[in-house]
Parts: structure tokens; C-alpha cells; sequence
């Protein structure tokens, strides 16, 4: 007697016909999220430490601010002078009247350059500030 | 009579094999491109810039919470040398006092610091007051809804911010003689 092979009869395969569907989901998601990377930042600065800290909720409204660790300052793409920031951020403001800047100073700058630009700040009437800061381990 | 074959009707089609593909290439572009890190920092709203500081309104003693750092990295506040870690303590006793009374009599935090004070120094002593006031607003809303002040509704968040208005102040950098 001839005995039948038992087989699964079931095919032994994962359907892909979804996947495109899934991956188009997930770029979507990726290309909504993203802001892409505009300015290289040219000083080198590393961040303070801090526990009572805040997401910013907006990236769009966010402009940046860098003081290195030599003291330069960046806004935007290129480094400018203290007495320049004012104009600058003034024209900001115009253009978008709830900016926040956000400012990535070095650990271990002196509080004077701080203050200047806080006063170049207040005179810019670009009030709305953010202290960058890692949370703290 | 011969039969005619006839062919089978042909559907066009385009062919989506390689649209998986194609989408993983994009997928992976936006991947690498994406800046995932958020930016998180102590926020504060800076006081309007005034020529001439005419209209200034002393503030009572007893109001007052000045915070000086100098140089070397010492704290004063009101006129007592502290440390830093213990900003958060002595502010917390001072802010929850003064809870009930009217807005015009909640505590005022000013910082104060030298030209040449380190940078991390100056937000060590930011962030204490922060969390102090944090920590003040925690517990009056466990005590008043249960929760902590992040779970709250906006009304009942609004209702806290009136009872603890964080009033920080940096003080008017003085003229260099």
C-alpha cells in the first residue's frame, strides 16, 4: 500500500504585498517629521546640565543663537559681531513675531558675553528666550 | 471550422515589484536625514528693554529673594552665604508662604551675576530655582486635585500659575566705570 506524503498544505511563504504600504507609512511619517539640518554650526560648545527642563514644543519658531567656547557668536550661518545681533534679531522679530531664541552657549563662557547678548536681546524686543540645556543624568 | 484562438484579454499593468524598493531607498533617505534630538533648555521670558530705568518700584525686603554668584563661584541669597544645592530648599519655604497672598506680595526672584561668573554656575542656580518652583506647584496640586501639575486641565494649571507666579528677574547689568 502507497502511503500519501503528508504535507502542509498550507503555503509556505510571508505575504509582501502589504509591505510597500507599511514602508510608504512610515516614510510618510519620517518626511512629516523631519527638519532637515539647515545651518552647519561652526563654534564648538557643549551644553550645560539642568533638571528642571522644557521641550520646545514648535522647532519652526526657534531661532539659534551659539556662543563657543572661544567666544564667537553664529546666528544663523555665519558669525557675527555682538553690535550685529541686535539688527538682525530685530528683523527676526518683524518677520516672525513670536520667535523664540533659543540659546546654545558653552559651559564654560563668562557671564558678560551672556549679558550683552541679553541686552542685545531685550533691544531687539526678542524676548522670548530658552536657556539650552541637557538633562541632567 | 478551425477554430480561431482567440487570445486572452491582456490587462495593463504596471509593474509594482520594485516599488517596495523604491520606497525603502526614500525611507532610508529620511531616516538618516532626520534630526531626532529635541531642544530642551529653561525657558524665560526676558523683561522689556528701557532706556533709562525711571518708573522703577523699589520692592520690600521681605518680597525679595536676591541671588548673587560671583566669580569665584559663591552664592549670597539675601545677604547669606549658601550653596547651591540648597537654593531649592530655602526658596521653597520662601515661595509657599506666600501662597495665599496677593499677587502683589508673591516673592520676587532676582539672579545676579559677576561679568566673569562661569556660565554652568549661573544655570546650576537657574535650574534650582526652577525646580523649586516646580516642586512648589507639584505639591500644591496634589494637595488641591491629587494630581501632579502636568496632568492637570488648563483652567485648573491657570489657577496654580495665579497662586505661584514665577517672578524671576536677572538684574539690570551695572554700567562699567
Amino acid at each position: 500500500m502507497k502511503f500519501a506524503k503528508k504535507r502542509a498544505s498550507t503555503k509556505q511563504e510571508i505575504p509582501t504585498a502589504s509591505m510597500p504600504d507599511i514602508v510608504f507609512m512610515l516614510l510618510l511619517f519620517f518626511m512629516v517629521t523631519t527638519t532637515l539640518r539647515e545651518v552647519d554650526v561652526m563654534v564648538q560648545f557643549k551644553l550645560p546640565e539642568a533638571e528642571a527642563i522644557q521641550k520646545i514644543e514648535n522647532k519652526r519658531l526657534i531661532s539659534y543663537i551659539w556662543i563657543g567656547n572661544d567666544g564667537r557668536i553664529q546666528l544663523n550661518d555665519n558669525l557675527v559681531k555682538l553690535e550685529e545681533v541686535r539688527e538682525i534679531m530685530y528683523n527676526k522679530r518683524v518677520d516672525l513675531p513670536n520667535v523664540i531664541v533659543s540659546l546654545r552657549i558653552d559651559k564654560n563662557s563668562e557671564m558678560g558675553i551672556v549679558m550683552d547678548i541679553q541686552q542685545e536681546l531685550r533691544k531687539a524686543d526678542a524676548r522670548r528666550v530658552n536657556y539650552s540645556a541637557m538633562l541632567k543624568q | 471550422m478551425v477554430k480561431i484562438k482567440k487570445g486572452g484579454t491582456k490587462t495593463a499593468e504596471i509593474p509594482t515589484s520594485s516599488m517596495a524598493d523604491i520606497a525603502f531607498l526614500l525611507l532610508l533617505f529620511f531616516l538618516v536625514a532626520t534630526v531626532i534630538d529635541v531642544d530642551t533648555g529653561i525657558g524665560i521670558t526676558l523683561p522689556e528693554y528701557q532706556e533709562t530705568p525711571d518708573n522703577v518700584v523699589p520692592i520690600s525686603q521681605d518680597r525679595m529673594a536676591a541671588l548673587l554668584i560671583n566669580e569665584n563661584g559663591d552664592v549670597l541669597l539675601n545677604k547669606e552665604i549658601i550653596s547651591i544645592p540648597q537654593i531649592k530648599d530655602k526658596l521653597i519655604s520662601k515661595i509657599e508662604s506666600k501662597i495665599d497672598l496677593p499677587s502683589n506680595k508673591k516673592l520676587v526672584v532676582s539672579i545676579k551675576t559677576d561679568r566673569k561668573t562661569n556660565y554652568n554656575l549661573f544655570m546650576q542656580a537657574f535650574d534650582q530655582v526652577k525646580i523649586a518652583y516646580r516642586d512648589v506647584k507639584n505639591n500644591l496640586s496634589m494637595n488641591m486635585f491629587g494630581v501632579e501639575f502636568d496632568d492637570l486641565a488648563e483652567e485648573q494649571q491657570e489657577e496654580i500659575k495665579n497662586k505661584v507666579p514665577e517672578v524671576i528677574s536677572f538684574a539690570e547689568p551695572e554700567k562699567i566705570k
